[in-house]
């Protein structure tokens, strides 16, 4: 008798254990701690670059907005692009073409989301933040999708974004908090304009930010728009004027069309 | 008494900043030279908070205010503001205690550069600053040569785009650049800062002063030619970043009993980043007294203690006088700390005018500006009238080795040892001049007698205890009372078996042994 009660609390000893170690400390328990290890300094130092991104990562930063704008409470709110998704990368993106580790992701952010530029490797704003998201990702499995990771589908509605329709939702629901310019609040982020994300960021793609916009938005008011206004939304914000894509050289650019109209005139002359 | 109030006045002496140079200073060099030291440190103070492991512009903040303190404070030519070997010494004593770049991380960088600072001070007290006359110049310029090539090298990572390569020894890192030239090395970075090095040194003998402001130019056209064609993705090139500046960043350290207890567990740290960045600054001084004329070193000891420990109030880091910014600012002409202080309210003003053209300079461009500073300090005619002596040459040999294999501060440590060591083996040398004259035995002596050097003579003088010697210790300009007691040993044993020891007193009256002439005459 006396022996199996030993064992039971044993276990229930060893099981308690195990807990306690795969419990995560809270970000606020990290901070309220005397010493910080590297590590759990730079998950801390991640979370605030994620929270208060123009202060604590300016130097890679060039509009006014934060990572927490679109990865919504700090990056842990589901279909929200929740930031615990350590466990997918390296992958293959169709953006660049290459195999992307974690750090080339996170610099990425900063040259299109951030409209800033791309921040070497080894920073140590992007060494903060892979810390950070090593830390959101602990217990996920590696190279299977979290749930709730990155914005959900929104349903096939039989009908096209339309942008017309998109401002009228736009001015009668977003304004309020964006601004009537889109140009942000106090309370809510720019979404076009000169501080806003530039034409290369993810947002930029209708079908993920209307998938943003329905499941998040309004705040406090999450899936209140239909799919289709959703949709509508997305592709008014999409013809706004923001910053250009840096991905294509301005100069190459600028040249291939120059070469382009010299060789269309000479071929008008032949 | 009088002792210490001369102490007390010296202290209060260098304490009061020496404005004597209001009126020789050639205002026009200085403000070039003050300038083109903005221009360079910046992207230094950038890259030396990025080794110190702080946000950048506490480099920044270092630059200006550790920077203008040094000079205002000192009474040399020096330029001080964040420095490499400091940084890193920095980082590594606060790594072990914190996250890089954590908030508590940098207020443990501040508690440690207040308490070098204060290090500094007691050492400024204690005179420390004496020691660092024993650096014999072949020393100095053996330690120069060793940054140029530290430099150098260190310039490679940013010059050709490698990301991190860590080696052990310099040599290591051209063969790795060589052998694995096509993976690892970003073309758009190399050109850049192949444009860059080639402006500079082609334009150097033409423009003296301004060929540095030329070659950055150079750079950071070409390098926003392929920007802007070839897009940040596909360049792949790192930008030197927003600049954000406060004017005036002035509070007061964060100093609870946890970072006191970080303090005191990292004091030999604190003590051997004081004694670097004094020994690296001194250097500098004593490099200049031969150039710009005499330099108080206890003065400049004070100005570093001083700007150091007020450093953490100005948010900002500790840092210690720059061998290449001190070279570059020789160059332009300047000889008075104007050209320092200009350079610390220029960094402020280019800061905030060109804050966002800054962003956009590129890495390498800054990289190939280090390169040259480096190339610029291995001077052949320096180095040359060096290896023709012994002596001089084998401490340059020495010192070049340490610095370049070993890192700054063995190198240091090497020069100081062997500096002494051979100043020790010059002055413990001791002719003994032999003759006979009238059946005595002349011993004329030439050199120091002190407790290493008499060795050889009290061999000889003991070998016949019943001769007759006449010692002649008229050439001795030192005689310490170990060899004074010796001698009276020797003249003690030849009175007993039946010799003699005359002795010609030596020069200094003091130091010689007075009681010779009452010996001779109990003989």
């Amino acid at each position: 008798m006396m022996q199996t009660v030993a064992r039971v609390l044993c276990a229930l000893v060893v099981l308690g254990v195990s807990v306690a170690a795969a419990a995560r400390p809270t970000i606020e328990e990290l901070k309220s701690r005397k010493v910080l290890d590297d590590y759990e300094a730079n998950v801390v130092y991640g979370y605030n670059i994620v929270t208060d991104t123009s202060r604590y990562a300016a130097r890679y930063v060039g509009n006014r907005l934060q990572c927490s704008n679109c990865h919504l409470q700090a990056g842990t709110k589901p279909h929200a692009i929740p930031l615990d998704v350590e466990g997918l990368y390296p992958k293959w993106r169709s953006k660049n073409g290459v195999r992307n580790g974690l750090g080339l992701r996170i610099r990425e952010c900063f040259l299109y989301s951030m409209n800033g530029i791309m921040p070497p490797e080894e920073a140590p704003e992007v060494q903060a933040v892979s810390a950070y998201i090593h830390y959101l990702s602990e217990g996920q499995v590696i190279g299977r999708l979290p749930p709730g990771a990155r914005v959900p589908m929104v349903p096939e509605t039989g009908e096209d974004p339309n942008p017309a329709r998109g401002e009228t939702v736009y001015h009668r629901i977003c304004a309020a908090c964006h601004g009537p310019d889109g140009h942000g609040t106090a309370a809510a982020p720019p979404l076009w304009g000169p501080e806003s994300y530039n034409a290369g960021a993810g947002m930029n793609d209708v079908r993920k930010a209307a998938g943003f916009i329905w499941a998040n938005m309004p705040v406090g008011n999450e899936n209140s728009l239909s799919p289709q206004e959703a949709l509508d939304v997305a592709a008014f914000l999409h013809l706004q004027i923001r910053p250009a894509d840096p991905r294509d050289g301005r100069l190459r650019k600028l040249m291939e069309r120059l070469v382009h109209r010299v060789s269309e005139l000479f071929g008008a002359t032949q | 008494m009088t002792s210490l109030r001369r102490y007390l006045a010296g202290l209060s002496h260098e304490m009061t900043p020496d404005l004597s140079w209001v009126k020789t200073a050639n205002v026009r060099s200085e403000l070039v030279s003050g300038q083109v030291g903005a221009l360079l440190v910046i992207p230094q103070a950038i890259t030396f908070a990025y080794l110190a492991g702080v946000p950048p512009v506490y480099g920044l903040y270092c630059a200006v205010f550790v920077g203008f303190l040094a000079s205002f404070l000192g009474n040399s030519a020096m330029v001080g503001g964040p420095n490499t070997a400091v940084s890193i010494m920095l980082s590594m004593s606060v790594m072990p205690y914190a996250g890089r770049g954590s908030p508590l991380y940098v207020e443990y960088v501040l508690a440690l550069s207040l308490m070098v600072g204060l290090i500094q001070l007691v050492i400024w007290l204690l005179r420390g600053g004496e020691v660092f006359r024993y650096f014999s110049p072949a020393a100095i310029t053996g330690i120069k040569t060793g940054v140029g090539v530290l430099l150098i090298t260190s310039s490679l990572e940013g010059a050709l785009g490698l990301g991190s390569v860590r080696t052990q020894f310099f040599y290591e890192k051209f063969y790795v650049v060589i052998s694995g030239w096509g993976d690892l090395v970003n073309p758009c970075a190399a050109v850049i800062s192949g444009v860059t090095v080639a402006t500079g040194l082609v334009l150097k003998p033409f423009l003296r002063r301004t060929y540095v402001v030329f070659a950055v130019l150079a750079g950071c056209v070409i390098g926003a030619g392929i920007y802007l064609y070839a897009g940040p993705v596909a360049s792949n090139l790192e930008l030197l970043g927003h600049v954000t500046f406060h004017a005036f960043p002035f509070m007061i350290p964060n100093l609870t009993a946890q970072h006191l207890q970080f303090v005191e567990e990292v004091f030999p740290n604190a003590v051997a980043i004081a004694v670097l960045g004094l020994a690296q600054s001194l250097v500098i001084a004593r490099d200049l007294e031969a150039r710009t004329g005499p330099v108080n070193l206890h003065k400049e000891v004070f100005a570093q203690g001083a700007s150091n420990a007020l450093a953490p109030f100005c948010s900002t880091f500790a840092g210690s006088g720059s061998f290449n910014r001190t070279s570059i600012a020789l160059e332009m002409g300047a000889l008075t700390p104007l050209s320092g202080i200009v350079a610390a309210v220029a960094v402020v003003v280019i800061a905030w005018g060109l804050g966002p053209l800054l962003t956009y300079v590129p890495m390498p461009a800054i990289a190939g500006i280090l390169a040259i500073v480096g190339i610029g300090m291995i001077q052949r005619r320096e180095i040359v009238p060096l290896l023709r002596n012994r002596v001089d040459g084998t401490v340059f040999v020495l010192t070049l080795a340490a610095v370049s294999f070993l890192g700054l501060e063995a190198g240091l440590l090497v020069a100081v040892l062997s500096s002494v060591a051979f100043f020790v083996a010059g002055v413990s040398k001791v002719q003994l001049l032999i003759s006979e004259e009238d059946g005595a035995e002349h011993i004329h002596v030439k050199g120091n007698l002190f407790y290493a050097s008499f060795d050889r003579l009290a061999r000889h003088l003991r070998r016949s205890p019943a001769a007759h010697t006449v010692l002649d210790l008229s050439h001795v300009p030192f005689c310490d009372s170990a060899a004074s007691d010796m001698i009276e040993s020797v003249q003690k044993l030849r009175a007993r078996h039946g010799g003699r020891l005359d002795v010609r007193p030596s020069s200094s009256p003091r130091e010689a042994p007075t009681n010779a002439g009452s010996t001779e005459g109990r003989t």
